[in-house]
Protein backbone atom coordinates (compact mmCIF):
# COMPACT_ATOMS: atom_id res chain seq x y z
CA UNK A 1 0.00 0.00 0.00
CA UNK A 2 0.87 3.27 -0.72
CA UNK A 3 -0.17 6.49 1.28
CA UNK A 4 0.87 10.22 0.80
CA UNK A 5 -0.26 12.06 3.68
CA UNK A 6 -0.61 15.89 3.43
CA UNK A 7 2.35 16.46 0.73
CA UNK A 8 3.29 19.88 -0.19
CA UNK A 9 5.80 20.95 -2.42
CA UNK A 10 6.94 23.82 -4.02
CA UNK A 11 9.48 24.99 -6.07
CA UNK A 12 10.46 28.46 -5.38
CA UNK A 13 7.23 30.79 -5.30
CA UNK A 14 5.44 28.51 -7.22
CA UNK A 15 2.98 26.02 -5.12
CA UNK A 16 2.73 22.83 -6.70
CA UNK A 17 0.87 20.76 -4.24
CA UNK A 18 -0.83 21.69 -1.22
CA UNK A 19 -2.00 18.66 1.05
CA UNK A 20 -2.08 15.96 -0.86
CA UNK A 21 -3.77 12.87 0.54
CA UNK A 22 -3.85 9.92 -1.49
CA UNK A 23 -3.61 5.82 -0.43
CA UNK A 24 -3.14 3.35 -3.28
CA UNK A 25 -4.23 -0.07 -2.25
CA UNK A 26 -2.29 -3.43 -3.62
CA UNK A 27 -3.19 -4.46 -6.83
CA UNK A 28 -4.85 -1.61 -7.97
CA UNK A 29 -4.62 0.00 -11.18
CA UNK A 30 -4.42 3.87 -10.09
CA UNK A 31 -4.68 6.92 -12.24
CA UNK A 32 -3.44 10.25 -11.15
CA UNK A 33 -5.48 12.72 -13.74
CA UNK A 34 -5.15 16.31 -13.68
CA UNK A 35 -4.24 19.71 -16.25
CA UNK A 36 -0.62 20.24 -17.60
CA UNK A 37 1.48 21.05 -14.90
CA UNK A 38 -0.87 20.41 -12.03
CA UNK A 39 1.92 17.97 -10.35
CA UNK A 40 1.04 14.56 -11.39
CA UNK A 41 4.23 13.60 -12.24
CA UNK A 42 5.91 15.63 -9.33
CA UNK A 43 3.27 13.16 -6.95
CA UNK A 44 5.41 10.15 -8.32
CA UNK A 45 8.64 11.02 -8.25
CA UNK A 46 8.09 11.82 -4.68
CA UNK A 47 7.49 8.21 -3.65
CA UNK A 48 11.21 7.31 -5.66
CA UNK A 49 13.13 9.53 -3.47
CA UNK A 50 13.76 11.87 -6.90
CA UNK A 51 12.12 14.75 -5.40
CA UNK A 52 11.86 15.33 -1.61
CA UNK A 53 8.41 17.08 0.31
CA UNK A 54 8.87 20.13 1.72
CA UNK A 55 5.91 18.78 4.69
CA UNK A 56 3.75 15.82 4.80
CA UNK A 57 5.04 12.00 4.53
CA UNK A 58 4.42 8.97 2.52
CA UNK A 59 4.03 5.60 3.52
CA UNK A 60 4.95 2.30 1.84
CA UNK A 61 3.60 -0.43 3.59
CA UNK A 62 2.94 1.52 6.96
CA UNK A 63 6.67 2.31 6.37
CA UNK A 64 7.36 6.32 6.28
CA UNK A 65 9.83 6.72 3.59
CA UNK A 66 9.99 10.46 2.91
CA UNK A 67 13.43 11.33 4.63
CA UNK A 68 15.27 8.42 3.79
CA UNK A 69 18.81 8.59 2.76
CA UNK A 70 19.54 8.50 -1.07
CA UNK A 71 21.07 5.29 -0.56
CA UNK A 72 18.20 3.83 1.78
CA UNK A 73 15.94 4.82 -0.97
CA UNK A 74 17.48 2.39 -2.93
CA UNK A 75 15.62 -0.49 -1.46
CA UNK A 76 12.35 1.17 -1.91
CA UNK A 77 13.39 1.94 -5.99
CA UNK A 78 14.03 -2.17 -6.13
CA UNK A 79 10.43 -2.41 -5.26
CA UNK A 80 8.51 0.21 -7.12
CA UNK A 81 10.38 0.58 -10.76
CA UNK A 82 9.21 3.91 -12.39
CA UNK A 83 8.40 4.24 -16.77
CA UNK A 84 9.30 7.78 -16.95
CA UNK A 85 7.18 10.28 -20.01
CA UNK A 86 10.46 10.31 -21.98
CA UNK A 87 11.87 6.71 -21.55
CA UNK A 88 15.08 7.71 -20.09
CA UNK A 89 16.73 4.62 -22.05
CA UNK A 90 20.61 5.27 -22.17
CA UNK A 91 21.64 6.56 -25.16
CA UNK A 92 24.99 4.61 -25.19
CA UNK A 93 23.98 1.72 -25.20
CA UNK A 94 21.64 -0.44 -27.51
CA UNK A 95 18.38 -1.76 -26.22
CA UNK A 96 19.29 -4.83 -25.02
CA UNK A 97 22.34 -3.37 -22.76
CA UNK A 98 19.79 -1.23 -21.43
CA UNK A 99 17.48 -4.26 -19.88
CA UNK A 100 20.49 -5.95 -19.26
CA UNK A 101 21.82 -3.10 -17.07
CA UNK A 102 19.51 -3.52 -13.98
CA UNK A 103 19.88 -7.83 -14.10
CA UNK A 104 23.76 -7.02 -14.22
CA UNK A 105 23.73 -5.17 -11.22
CA UNK A 106 20.61 -6.09 -9.00
CA UNK A 107 21.37 -9.67 -9.71
CA UNK A 108 24.90 -10.04 -9.75
CA UNK A 109 24.50 -11.74 -13.28
CA UNK A 110 27.79 -12.06 -15.43
CA UNK A 111 27.32 -9.48 -18.76
CA UNK A 112 26.78 -12.64 -20.92
CA UNK A 113 24.34 -14.48 -18.37
CA UNK A 114 22.68 -10.48 -17.97
CA UNK A 115 22.31 -10.64 -21.98
CA UNK A 116 20.76 -13.72 -22.49
CA UNK A 117 18.12 -12.89 -19.73
CA UNK A 118 17.53 -9.19 -21.08
CA UNK A 119 17.01 -11.03 -24.70
CA UNK A 120 13.74 -12.93 -23.02
CA UNK A 121 12.45 -9.52 -21.20
CA UNK A 122 12.45 -7.60 -25.04
CA UNK A 123 10.89 -11.02 -25.87
CA UNK A 124 7.84 -10.26 -23.52
CA UNK A 125 7.33 -6.48 -25.38
CA UNK A 126 8.00 -7.48 -28.75
CA UNK A 127 11.67 -6.08 -29.20
CA UNK A 128 13.54 -8.77 -29.18
CA UNK A 129 14.19 -7.97 -33.40
CA UNK A 130 15.31 -4.29 -32.02
CA UNK A 131 17.89 -5.75 -29.51
CA UNK A 132 21.43 -4.34 -30.70
CA UNK A 133 19.39 -1.01 -32.21
CA UNK A 134 20.66 2.04 -30.09
CA UNK A 135 17.18 4.08 -28.38
CA UNK A 136 17.82 7.10 -30.76
CA UNK A 137 16.95 5.40 -33.83
CA UNK A 138 13.55 3.70 -32.44
CA UNK A 139 10.15 5.40 -32.12
CA UNK A 140 8.33 6.82 -28.77
CA UNK A 141 6.49 3.78 -28.96
CA UNK A 142 9.25 1.23 -29.21
CA UNK A 143 11.39 3.24 -26.66
CA UNK A 144 8.80 2.71 -24.25
CA UNK A 145 8.11 -0.64 -24.85
CA UNK A 146 11.80 -1.24 -24.00
CA UNK A 147 11.49 1.05 -20.94
CA UNK A 148 8.80 -1.06 -19.76
CA UNK A 149 10.78 -4.27 -20.20
CA UNK A 150 13.83 -2.30 -18.29
CA UNK A 151 11.51 -1.85 -15.63
CA UNK A 152 9.82 -5.13 -15.44
CA UNK A 153 13.67 -6.66 -14.80
CA UNK A 154 13.32 -6.01 -11.23
CA UNK A 155 10.29 -7.79 -10.84
CA UNK A 156 8.44 -5.02 -8.43
CA UNK A 157 5.33 -4.63 -6.83
CA UNK A 158 4.58 -1.39 -7.45
CA UNK A 159 5.07 -0.11 -11.16
CA UNK A 160 4.79 4.01 -11.78
CA UNK A 161 3.67 4.80 -15.24
CA UNK A 162 4.42 8.38 -16.08
CA UNK A 163 2.19 8.93 -19.17
CA UNK A 164 2.91 6.13 -20.83
CA UNK A 165 0.39 6.37 -23.83
CA UNK A 166 1.23 10.08 -24.67
CA UNK A 167 2.64 10.38 -28.03
CA UNK A 168 1.65 6.71 -29.16
CA UNK A 169 -0.69 5.39 -31.80
CA UNK A 170 -4.08 4.42 -30.80
CA UNK A 171 -3.26 0.76 -31.30
CA UNK A 172 0.06 0.55 -29.20
CA UNK A 173 -1.63 2.86 -26.78
CA UNK A 174 -3.89 0.29 -26.22
CA UNK A 175 -1.42 -2.48 -26.20
CA UNK A 176 0.46 -0.41 -23.53
CA UNK A 177 -3.44 -0.18 -21.50
CA UNK A 178 -3.49 -3.95 -22.22
CA UNK A 179 0.28 -4.71 -20.40
CA UNK A 180 -0.68 -2.70 -17.41
CA UNK A 181 -3.91 -4.40 -17.01
CA UNK A 182 -1.98 -7.99 -16.97
CA UNK A 183 0.61 -6.84 -14.56
CA UNK A 184 -2.43 -6.23 -12.48
CA UNK A 185 -4.54 -8.78 -12.84
CA UNK A 186 -1.80 -11.97 -13.55
CA UNK A 187 0.95 -10.66 -11.00
CA UNK A 188 -0.70 -8.39 -8.79
CA UNK A 189 1.75 -5.68 -9.44
CA UNK A 190 0.30 -2.04 -8.08
CA UNK A 191 0.11 0.12 -11.46
CA UNK A 192 0.28 4.06 -10.56
CA UNK A 193 -0.51 5.84 -13.73
CA UNK A 194 -0.35 9.45 -14.37
CA UNK A 195 -1.85 10.19 -17.64
CA UNK A 196 -4.44 12.66 -19.74
CA UNK A 197 -5.65 9.61 -22.06
CA UNK A 198 -8.87 9.65 -21.25
CA UNK A 199 -9.43 6.74 -22.69
CA UNK A 200 -7.13 4.18 -20.83
CA UNK A 201 -8.63 6.07 -18.04
CA UNK A 202 -12.22 4.52 -18.76
CA UNK A 203 -11.16 1.57 -19.73
CA UNK A 204 -8.17 0.10 -17.11
CA UNK A 205 -8.35 2.33 -14.02
CA UNK A 206 -9.81 0.12 -10.83
CA UNK A 207 -9.90 4.11 -9.19
CA UNK A 208 -8.65 7.65 -10.09
CA UNK A 209 -7.70 10.63 -8.23
CA UNK A 210 -7.57 13.99 -10.28
CA UNK A 211 -5.55 17.31 -8.58
CA UNK A 212 -6.53 20.48 -9.18
CA UNK A 213 -4.72 23.61 -7.65
CA UNK A 214 -2.59 21.28 -6.04
CA UNK A 215 -5.51 19.46 -4.02
CA UNK A 216 -7.08 16.20 -4.75
CA UNK A 217 -10.91 17.38 -6.52
CA UNK A 218 -12.10 13.70 -6.76
CA UNK A 219 -10.85 10.33 -5.85
CA UNK A 220 -13.05 7.54 -7.06
CA UNK A 221 -13.87 5.06 -9.24
CA UNK A 222 -14.27 4.91 -13.09
CA UNK A 223 -18.47 5.14 -12.66
CA UNK A 224 -17.94 7.72 -9.63
CA UNK A 225 -15.61 10.06 -12.23
CA UNK A 226 -18.23 9.76 -15.00
CA UNK A 227 -21.79 10.33 -12.49
CA UNK A 228 -19.38 12.95 -10.65
CA UNK A 229 -21.69 16.88 -10.93
CA UNK A 230 -18.49 18.90 -10.13
CA UNK A 231 -17.70 20.91 -13.12
CA UNK A 232 -14.28 20.98 -13.09
CA UNK A 233 -14.02 17.57 -13.09
CA UNK A 234 -16.25 17.31 -16.09
CA UNK A 235 -14.85 19.97 -18.11
CA UNK A 236 -11.81 17.64 -17.61
CA UNK A 237 -13.04 14.14 -18.51
CA UNK A 238 -15.11 15.57 -21.49
CA UNK A 239 -12.53 17.77 -22.94
CA UNK A 240 -14.41 20.70 -23.19
CA UNK A 241 -12.35 24.52 -23.77
CA UNK A 242 -15.41 25.74 -22.24
CA UNK A 243 -15.57 25.81 -18.51
CA UNK A 244 -14.65 27.27 -14.83
CA UNK A 245 -11.18 25.42 -15.31
CA UNK A 246 -8.16 28.06 -15.58
CA UNK B 1 21.01 81.32 -15.13
CA UNK B 2 19.82 78.40 -16.92
CA UNK B 3 23.04 77.12 -17.80
CA UNK B 4 24.08 76.84 -13.98
CA UNK B 5 21.03 75.94 -13.00
CA UNK B 6 21.95 72.74 -15.40
CA UNK B 7 25.46 72.46 -13.70
CA UNK B 8 23.75 72.07 -10.45
CA UNK B 9 21.59 69.61 -11.99
CA UNK B 10 23.97 67.33 -12.74
CA UNK B 11 26.82 68.17 -9.56
CA UNK B 12 23.58 66.89 -8.23
CA UNK B 13 22.92 64.08 -9.90
CA UNK B 14 26.24 62.95 -10.12
CA UNK B 15 27.14 61.42 -6.48
CA UNK B 16 24.25 59.49 -6.72
CA UNK B 17 25.15 57.89 -10.70
CA UNK B 18 28.67 56.97 -8.60
CA UNK B 19 27.67 55.41 -6.16
CA UNK B 20 24.73 53.31 -8.03
CA UNK B 21 27.62 52.43 -10.46
CA UNK B 22 29.71 51.70 -7.63
CA UNK B 23 26.88 49.68 -5.98
CA UNK B 24 26.48 47.18 -9.05
CA UNK B 25 30.33 46.94 -9.68
CA UNK B 26 30.61 46.05 -6.01
CA UNK B 27 27.10 43.47 -6.42
CA UNK B 28 28.62 42.08 -9.60
CA UNK B 29 31.93 41.06 -8.06
CA UNK B 30 29.96 39.71 -5.32
CA UNK B 31 27.79 37.48 -7.12
CA UNK B 32 30.93 36.17 -9.24
CA UNK B 33 33.02 35.29 -6.13
CA UNK B 34 29.54 34.09 -4.33
CA UNK B 35 29.36 31.55 -8.07
CA UNK B 36 33.05 30.57 -7.54
CA UNK B 37 32.63 29.40 -4.11
CA UNK B 38 29.60 27.47 -5.08
CA UNK B 39 31.33 25.57 -8.22
CA UNK B 40 34.30 24.97 -5.54
CA UNK B 41 32.06 24.11 -2.60
CA UNK B 42 30.40 22.03 -5.42
CA UNK B 43 33.58 20.22 -6.74
CA UNK B 44 34.56 19.26 -3.69
CA UNK B 45 31.11 17.48 -2.77
CA UNK B 46 32.13 15.80 -5.60
CA UNK B 47 35.08 14.73 -4.90
CA UNK B 48 34.22 13.32 -1.17
CA UNK B 49 31.19 11.75 -2.75
CA UNK B 50 33.86 9.65 -5.38
CA UNK B 51 36.10 8.91 -2.84
CA UNK B 52 33.69 7.41 -0.45
CA UNK B 53 32.95 4.70 -3.50
CA UNK B 54 35.95 3.71 -2.78
CA UNK B 55 35.79 1.95 0.63
CA UNK B 56 34.22 -0.51 0.29
CA UNK B 57 35.28 -0.13 -4.04
CA UNK B 58 31.91 -0.05 -5.83
CA UNK B 59 32.75 0.48 -9.08
CA UNK B 60 31.16 -0.63 -12.30
CA UNK B 61 34.15 -2.79 -14.38
CA UNK B 62 32.39 -2.58 -17.70
CA UNK B 63 31.49 0.87 -17.69
CA UNK B 64 35.57 1.83 -16.92
CA UNK B 65 36.85 -0.27 -19.62
CA UNK B 66 34.67 1.63 -22.45
CA UNK B 67 35.69 4.60 -20.58
CA UNK B 68 39.12 3.62 -20.92
CA UNK B 69 39.20 2.77 -24.39
CA UNK B 70 36.93 6.21 -25.40
CA UNK B 71 39.18 8.58 -23.65
CA UNK B 72 42.42 6.72 -24.00
CA UNK B 73 42.41 4.74 -27.30
CA UNK B 74 40.51 7.24 -29.57
CA UNK B 75 42.39 10.03 -28.57
CA UNK B 76 45.63 8.96 -29.41
CA UNK B 77 45.81 9.90 -33.21
CA UNK B 78 45.13 13.69 -31.87
CA UNK B 79 47.87 13.96 -28.96
CA UNK B 80 50.14 12.51 -31.06
CA UNK B 81 50.07 14.83 -34.34
CA UNK B 82 50.43 17.45 -31.59
CA UNK B 83 53.04 16.30 -29.99
CA UNK B 84 54.65 15.74 -33.17
CA UNK B 85 54.65 19.82 -33.75
CA UNK B 86 55.33 20.77 -30.29
CA UNK B 87 58.65 18.57 -30.40
CA UNK B 88 59.33 20.80 -33.97
CA UNK B 89 58.10 24.38 -32.66
CA UNK B 90 61.12 23.78 -29.90
CA UNK B 91 63.59 22.84 -32.25
CA UNK B 92 62.80 25.26 -34.90
CA UNK B 93 62.33 28.69 -32.09
CA UNK B 94 65.39 27.23 -30.66
CA UNK B 95 67.57 26.81 -34.25
CA UNK B 96 68.82 30.68 -34.55
CA UNK B 97 70.42 30.54 -31.04
CA UNK B 98 71.41 26.87 -31.76
CA UNK B 99 73.33 28.04 -34.90
CA UNK B 100 74.75 31.17 -33.46
CA UNK B 101 76.22 29.82 -30.31
CA UNK B 102 77.24 26.17 -32.24
CA UNK B 103 75.53 24.95 -29.25
CA UNK B 104 74.00 21.61 -30.83
CA UNK B 105 74.84 19.17 -27.79
CA UNK B 106 72.46 21.09 -26.01
CA UNK B 107 69.40 20.68 -28.11
CA UNK B 108 68.51 17.28 -26.82
CA UNK B 109 68.78 18.88 -22.98
CA UNK B 110 66.78 21.91 -23.85
CA UNK B 111 63.81 20.33 -26.07
CA UNK B 112 63.50 17.10 -23.22
CA UNK B 113 63.75 20.08 -20.33
CA UNK B 114 61.63 21.77 -21.80
CA UNK B 115 58.76 19.16 -22.79
CA UNK B 116 59.12 16.36 -20.17
CA UNK B 117 58.82 19.36 -17.33
CA UNK B 118 56.13 21.70 -18.52
CA UNK B 119 54.75 21.98 -22.26
CA UNK B 120 54.26 18.07 -23.08
CA UNK B 121 51.92 17.57 -19.64
CA UNK B 122 50.74 21.20 -20.11
CA UNK B 123 49.36 20.97 -24.08
CA UNK B 124 48.38 16.83 -23.95
CA UNK B 125 46.80 18.70 -20.84
CA UNK B 126 44.82 21.17 -22.60
CA UNK B 127 43.95 19.00 -25.74
CA UNK B 128 42.79 15.94 -23.57
CA UNK B 129 40.15 18.72 -21.92
CA UNK B 130 39.06 20.15 -25.03
CA UNK B 131 38.10 16.54 -26.65
CA UNK B 132 37.93 14.03 -23.59
CA UNK B 133 36.59 16.91 -20.81
CA UNK B 134 33.90 18.74 -22.95
CA UNK B 135 32.94 16.11 -24.69
CA UNK B 136 32.09 14.13 -21.05
CA UNK B 137 30.49 17.16 -19.90
CA UNK B 138 27.97 17.22 -22.79
CA UNK B 139 27.66 13.91 -22.50
CA UNK B 140 26.72 14.08 -18.63
CA UNK B 141 24.64 17.13 -18.99
CA UNK B 142 22.29 16.05 -22.28
CA UNK B 143 21.84 13.12 -19.86
CA UNK B 144 20.54 15.23 -16.88
CA UNK B 145 18.46 17.07 -19.10
CA UNK B 146 16.91 14.30 -20.59
CA UNK B 147 16.58 12.42 -17.44
CA UNK B 148 18.54 9.73 -17.94
CA UNK B 149 20.19 10.26 -14.72
CA UNK B 150 16.92 10.29 -12.81
CA UNK B 151 16.24 6.93 -14.69
CA UNK B 152 19.19 4.94 -13.41
CA UNK B 153 18.33 6.12 -9.88
CA UNK B 154 14.81 5.40 -10.53
CA UNK B 155 16.37 1.74 -11.24
CA UNK B 156 18.38 1.62 -8.00
CA UNK B 157 21.82 2.60 -9.73
CA UNK B 158 24.11 4.87 -7.94
CA UNK B 159 25.24 7.31 -10.72
CA UNK B 160 27.73 8.13 -8.94
CA UNK B 161 29.49 4.48 -8.96
CA UNK B 162 28.34 4.02 -12.42
CA UNK B 163 28.63 6.55 -14.50
CA UNK B 164 31.51 9.42 -12.69
CA UNK B 165 33.69 6.80 -10.72
CA UNK B 166 34.64 4.74 -14.38
CA UNK B 167 34.93 8.23 -16.10
CA UNK B 168 36.89 10.04 -12.60
CA UNK B 169 39.40 7.15 -12.91
CA UNK B 170 39.61 6.69 -16.56
CA UNK B 171 40.99 10.42 -17.37
CA UNK B 172 43.28 10.50 -14.25
CA UNK B 173 44.44 7.23 -15.94
CA UNK B 174 44.14 7.76 -19.62
CA UNK B 175 45.84 11.93 -19.26
CA UNK B 176 48.87 10.05 -16.95
CA UNK B 177 49.77 7.59 -20.03
CA UNK B 178 48.88 9.69 -22.87
CA UNK B 179 51.30 12.04 -21.21
CA UNK B 180 54.34 9.58 -20.90
CA UNK B 181 53.04 8.69 -25.13
CA UNK B 182 52.84 12.39 -25.93
CA UNK B 183 56.39 13.16 -24.50
CA UNK B 184 57.69 10.54 -26.41
CA UNK B 185 56.27 11.63 -30.04
CA UNK B 186 57.34 15.02 -28.99
CA UNK B 187 61.04 14.24 -28.26
CA UNK B 188 61.49 12.11 -31.52
CA UNK B 189 59.48 15.30 -33.59
CA UNK B 190 62.18 17.57 -32.41
CA UNK B 191 64.72 15.16 -32.99
CA UNK B 192 63.10 14.43 -36.45
CA UNK B 193 63.34 18.09 -37.12
CA UNK B 194 66.73 18.82 -35.73
CA UNK B 195 67.86 16.61 -38.04
CA UNK B 196 66.14 17.88 -40.84
CA UNK B 197 66.91 21.47 -40.23
CA UNK B 198 69.89 21.50 -37.94
CA UNK B 199 71.79 18.22 -39.01
CA UNK B 200 71.50 16.99 -35.70
CA UNK B 201 72.09 13.48 -35.42
CA UNK B 202 69.72 11.68 -32.73
CA UNK B 203 72.19 10.14 -31.31
CA UNK B 204 73.73 13.68 -30.49
CA UNK B 205 70.02 14.49 -29.85
CA UNK B 206 69.38 11.42 -27.36
CA UNK B 207 72.74 11.56 -25.87
CA UNK B 208 71.73 15.89 -24.70
CA UNK B 209 68.95 13.98 -22.83
CA UNK B 210 69.89 10.96 -21.05
CA UNK B 211 73.34 12.63 -19.85
CA UNK B 212 71.93 15.92 -18.92
CA UNK B 213 68.06 15.36 -17.69
CA UNK B 214 68.13 14.12 -14.40
CA UNK B 215 65.07 11.39 -13.54
CA UNK B 216 63.24 14.06 -11.54
CA UNK B 217 62.67 15.95 -14.46
CA UNK B 218 60.80 13.22 -16.02
CA UNK B 219 58.93 12.64 -12.71
CA UNK B 220 57.49 16.63 -12.62
CA UNK B 221 55.87 16.04 -15.43
CA UNK B 222 54.48 13.19 -15.11
CA UNK B 223 53.17 14.15 -11.39
CA UNK B 224 51.72 17.54 -13.10
CA UNK B 225 50.01 14.85 -15.74
CA UNK B 226 47.82 13.47 -13.14
CA UNK B 227 46.87 16.70 -11.12
CA UNK B 228 45.62 18.02 -14.43
CA UNK B 229 43.72 14.49 -15.01
CA UNK B 230 42.15 14.71 -11.37
CA UNK B 231 41.24 18.40 -12.14
CA UNK B 232 39.51 17.91 -15.86
CA UNK B 233 38.01 14.85 -14.38
CA UNK B 234 36.36 16.91 -11.47
CA UNK B 235 35.67 19.67 -13.70
CA UNK B 236 33.68 17.82 -16.06
CA UNK B 237 31.88 15.85 -14.29
CA UNK B 238 30.69 18.38 -12.19
CA UNK B 239 29.36 20.99 -14.64
CA UNK B 240 28.21 18.11 -16.33
CA UNK B 241 26.09 17.01 -13.78
CA UNK B 242 25.29 20.53 -12.83
CA UNK B 243 23.44 21.88 -16.10
CA UNK B 244 19.85 23.29 -16.16
CA UNK B 245 17.75 24.73 -18.63
CA UNK B 246 17.85 21.99 -21.47
CA UNK B 247 20.29 22.64 -24.40
CA UNK B 248 21.39 26.17 -23.86
CA UNK B 249 22.51 25.13 -20.34
CA UNK B 250 24.21 22.14 -21.66
CA UNK B 251 26.23 24.28 -24.21
CA UNK B 252 27.29 26.80 -20.83
CA UNK B 253 28.27 24.31 -18.94
CA UNK B 254 30.81 22.73 -21.71
CA UNK B 255 32.06 25.89 -21.86
CA UNK B 256 32.71 26.67 -18.56
CA UNK B 257 34.34 23.42 -17.89
CA UNK B 258 36.86 23.79 -20.72
CA UNK B 259 37.36 27.72 -18.82
CA UNK B 260 37.61 26.02 -15.32
CA UNK B 261 39.95 23.57 -16.29
CA UNK B 262 42.37 25.58 -18.41
CA UNK B 263 42.19 27.78 -15.17
CA UNK B 264 42.82 24.92 -12.82
CA UNK B 265 45.77 23.62 -15.07
CA UNK B 266 47.35 26.73 -15.48
CA UNK B 267 46.91 27.82 -11.88
CA UNK B 268 47.82 24.54 -10.21
CA UNK B 269 51.33 24.71 -12.64
CA UNK B 270 52.07 27.70 -11.50
CA UNK B 271 51.89 26.09 -7.84
CA UNK B 272 53.05 22.57 -8.38
CA UNK B 273 56.40 24.24 -10.07
CA UNK B 274 57.24 25.84 -6.81
CA UNK B 275 56.20 22.91 -5.22
CA UNK B 276 57.89 19.75 -6.57
CA UNK B 277 61.38 21.62 -7.42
Amino acid sequence: MIRFVGLCKSFGTKSVLDGVDVTIGKGEVFFIIGQSGVGKSVLIKHLIGLLRPDRGEIYLDDQEISRLTERQYFAVRRRCGMVFQHSTLFDSLTCLENVALPIRKHKHLGKKKALVEAHKRLEQVHMEEFAQTFPAALGDGMRKRVAIARTLTMDPEFVLFDEPTTGLDPVSARRVDVLIRELADRLHVTCVVVSHDLTSIFSIADRIVMLYKGKVRLLGTRDEFRRSADPIVRQFITGSAEGPME
Amino acid sequence: MTESLAQLEVAAKQPGRVSRGAERVVRRIGRSVVGIAQQTGGILVLLGKIVRRFFPPDIDYYELKRNLHKMGNRSLPIIGLTSVFVGAIMVVQASAYVQQFSATAFVGWGAGYVILRELGPILIALMFSGRVGANNTAELGTMVVTEQIDGLRSLAIDPISYLIVPRFLSMIGMLFILTVFGNLIALCGAALFGQLTLGIEWRVFFHGITELLKPWDVYVGLIKSLVFGLIIALSSCYFGLAVRGGAPGVGRAVNASVVASAVGIFVSDYFLTFLVD
